[in-house]
């Protein structure tokens, strides 16, 4: 039994707990009762896995399905890896310690670019074949994806059999039914495929043929098999009806959120210009704070959890907001619960929220202000003005805060060294703000951190035409804001260029990348998102060796009438809204959010109701 | 108020959580099961439990003990042990609930039993014969202020080894409590010192806790 074998070796590994399952709220089912298993695998360790809510719903979901099993499987750390591989043990799913090359379906969920090799790592520790091409033609083993990496799959394409679109809640069981009914039938690999082309948000990359320019663009996408020209992604319609699991799996080590977690709406008002979360999950749709309440209920109950967290993109912009607040209030008080509440928004941040937030427990403050100065952040449309952050931060020190984080961007669209230099001042003004304060709170001083990322353009955004700064101009940006600040009070962080050039390829790229991934992953690139595994230097020669350039992804604008690798996909969002919103990020001017005004994004017309 | 003793078993995966996580696991059994657990008083209020011994990652147990407050005094035990046990993971299970009856400094040693695993049963057993026999059995041992080394001959009791085909199977006590504690790996450690016969432990469980006067705890 495999059992066995993963016991011998448990002992000499890290957190033995994260292989061996058992945790409360996990689900064993009888195999010679289950029709279809689904493996729902995590391209990352279990600590980080475990946090993924989406991996929660599903799971759930899937399994109240009786004659459906789904189960969890996470990349193996280092060390446990080195041990499957010197005594074969394949990659096993935590419930049944089954094998996953027994399985139906291989699910992963695509959250972040530096997962992708990962995936090809743990195809191959499960013993199938890397590429889609090469597995068997018998209906078993399907390879699928989604998440928000999906929305351009590209990249990705060799190495799935298909890939989901949107939000899985129905379309999921909607695949397994079909794989239930045609395996019942004896069909084939390839027939279920071309049936599962046909049911809105799937896409079957094989079915899709690229050709290309001599410049290296995109000439034409077309589709073969009765495949559709575009894929729909999907949306849930109601989302106050939406399943939501009344129980997670509670791991015995800690994990990254080791705490439950309720999603209390899906989409963003905002329409911040960078920021692909806020269009992919498209259209705005709230919970109402009743539902949010029970949910929350059920699963402290369920779990034991202590401590709960409202997942959002931007929890403040609930239309309920302080009732929702109140109410669940109410009850985490009298249950000794503590509520956190990440995604607050700087601009609509009242003294009343803080005052209930405070409530439960003083840790940080962290804003998103993104932009250095007024004008850029008009470019991204970040509509956040300084007085309100100003405004906010003495909200804060006069209710006892004493540290802030801001967070920012380089390299964001028509930045000049002056904006760099806006970040050095607006954190000194902050510092300035606290010493002005007479009640600021007294022994301690004030520490502003300034943590700045590299602005990494994503696809469906009004900035997926943009090219990223080069490494000598980021180089040179993170330089002068290191100058610029001249209080020990400020400390500034950023991060590494050379990660955020793989991470615009990975986003951008097109189908010419999955040899790229593949040889990089060969050359023993895995966990690239950690920075103690990244090897940047072995990915530079995997592009080199498949001669595919990098700065033709990472530092080329792509234009508005080019043929783009995802274009033939729908988020429902429209490109002509996206070239109108990237035009007029060119002339530093903003959109008002979608409560306010609709913009004609398209989503509306798509979806066939207006989204308030 | 009234003090109460549990004594569980943690067997199977549950032998894979670690004494710390078994502290966090503890923390959401006892919210699951809504007893009313007595809160500590003070700012950070939190239910008050605590665990008579560590027990080492990769052990099993028959005899774990788990101590709390119960802030209802009329409360059955029988219904809380039921109670505790529908919100438990796989694995760990309460076998009784009772009053506190003897102080947690009564404790004076504890018994193991664990399987060696060889393809050399007899020359292991031989040799542990023979390590047994020696005068002194010094080891290593980790302690606040750095490695120490211990003699745990006069304190090594051996209850029973028999052999079979794959392995020498062995009961010792050892000395556990709040003032000496010995882990059966120092054992494991001497006889890997004493002999070149490959050998692996396995299926080490603690079996039993006694006062020093050789009553059971509870």
């Amino acid at each position: 039994m495999l059992r066995d074998r993963i016991e011998k070796y448990l002992l000499q590994i890290q957190k033995p707990s994260r292989y061996i399952g058992g945790e409360v709220g996990s689900i064993i089912k009888d195999k010679l009762k289950v029709d279809v298993r689904f493996a729902f695998c995590f391209p990352d360790t279990y600590d980080i896995g475990m946090s993924h809510i989406g991996m929660k719903i599903l799971y759930s979901l899937t399994n109240k399905r009786e004659n459906y099993w789904c189960e969890r499987v996470f990349a193996p750390g280092e060390d446990f890896e080195a041990i499957m591989r010197e005594h074969d043990i394949p990659l096993y799913a935590l419930e049944s310690l089954d094998p996953v090359r027994d399985f139906d379906f291989i699910g992963f969920t695509m959250q972040y670019e530096l997962s992708y090799t990962n995936v090809l790592n743990m195809l191959d520790l499960a013993g199938i074949p890397i590429f889609a091409k090469d597995r068997t033609q018998e209906l078993t083993q399907i390879v699928v994806a989604g998440g928000p990496c999906v929305c351009n799959p590209e990249p990705l394409a060799d190495f799935f059999d298909l890939f989901i679109l949107g939000e899985g809640e129905e379309v999921n069981l909607e695949l397994m039914d079909l794989y239930h009914e045609m395996k019942k039938q004896g069909a084939s690999r390839v027939e279920f495929l071309r049936a599962a082309a046909k049911i809105e948000g799937i896409y079957v990359p094989s079915f899709y043929h690229f050709s290309y320019k001599p410049d290296g663009t995109i000439e034409s996408v077309t589709s073969a098999d009765g495949a559709p020209e575009t894929v729909r992604k999907r949306i849930i319609k109601d989302m106050d009806k939406v399943y939501y699991p009344e129980n997670f799996v509670v791991p015995f080590t800690e994990i990254v959120q080791d705490r439950a977690s309720v999603e209390v709406l899906r989409g963003c008002i905002r329409g911040c210009r960078f920021c692909q979360a806020g269009f992919i999950y498209r259209p705005f749709r709230e919970k109402t704070p009743d539902t949010v309440c029970a949910e929350t209920k059920a699963l402290c109950e369920n779990t034991g959890y202590d401590e709960v967290s409202l997942a959002s993109l931007s929890t403040s912009d609930h239309s309920r907001i302080d009732e929702m607040l109140t109410k669940l209030l109410d009850y985490t008080e009298g249950e000794r619960i503590s509520l956190s509440l990440p995604s607050l928004r700087v601009d609509n941040f009242s003294e009343s929220l803080l005052n209930k937030i405070k409530k439960v427990r003083k840790t940080g403050l962290t804003f998103a202000a993104e932009g250095g100065t007024q004008r850029l952040r008009d470019v991204i449309n970040k509509n956040v003005t300084e007085e309100e952050i100003m405004r906010t931060c003495r909200i804060a020190f006069e209710g006892g805060y004493s540290s802030v984080k801001l967070y920012f961007m380089m390299g964001l669209p028509t930045e000049t060294d002056e904006d760099i230099v806006g970040i050095a001042e607006l954190a000194q003004r902050v510092v300035d703000l606290f010493y002005s304060i007479e009640d600021r709170p007294k022994g301690r001083g004030v520490q502003v951190s300034v943590s700045c990322a590299t602005f990494v353009p994503k696809p469906f955004t009004p900035f997926e035409f943009e090219p990223q700064d080069t490494r000598e101009v980021i180089e040179h940006k993170q330089k002068l804001l290191l100058d610029s600040v001249h209080s020990k009070k400020i400390k500034v962080s950023y991060h590494d260029p050379n990660v955020s050039i793989l991470e615009v390829i990975l986003a951008k790229g097109d189908r010419r990348l999955g040899k790229v991934i593949y040889t990089a992953w060969k050359k023993g690139c895995k966990f690239d998102s950690w920075s103690e595994h990244y090897k940047f230097d072995k990915w530079v020669e995997a592009f080199g060796e498949c001669g595919v350039d990098m700065s033709f992804y990472a530092n080329r604008r792509f234009e508005y009438d080019e043929i783009l690798p995802w274009d033939h996909l729908d988020y429902l969002v429209s490109k002509e809204f996206f070239i109108r919103e990237n035009k007029t990020a060119h002339q530093s001017k903003t959109t008002p959010n979608c409560r306010e005004r609709c913009s004609g994004c398209g989503v509306n017309r798509k979806v066939g109701r207006e989204c308030f | 108020m009234i003090r109460v003793r549990a004594v569980f078993e943690k067997t199977g995966r549950a032998k894979y959580i670690s004494h710390l996580d078994l502290n966090r696991c503890m923390l959401r059994i006892f919210r699951r099961s809504k007893l009313p657990i007595w809160y500590t008083e003070g700012f950070h209020t939190h239910p008050y439990y605590s665990f008579a011994l560590a027990l080492s990652l990769g052990f099993e147990s028959h005899c774990e003990i788990l101590d709390f407050n119960l802030n209802d005094d009329d409360i059955s035990l029988d219904y809380v042990c039921d109670t505790l046990n529908g919100v438990m993971p796989e694995g760990m299970r309460i076998l009784s609930v009772a009053p506190q009856v003897k102080k947690i400094t009564e404790i004076g040693c504890a018994e193991y039993t664990f399987s060696l695993v060889t393809e050399r049963p007899d020359e292991l057993s031989d040799k542990i014969g023979e390590l047994l026999a020696s005068e002194e059995i010094l080891v290593e041992k980790k302690t606040k202020r750095g490695m120490k080394t211990v003699d745990i001959k006069p304190s090594l009791d051996v209850l029973g080894m028999e052999k079979s085909a794959g392995s020498v199977d062995m009961r010792l006590r050892l000395p556990a409590g709040t003032e000496t504690n010995y882990n059966p790996s120092l054992f494991f450690e001497a006889l890997g010192a004493f002999t070149d016969i490959p050998f692996t432990p396995e299926r080490i469980c603690r079996t039993g806790i006694y006062c020093k006067n050789g009553e059971v705890f509870s």
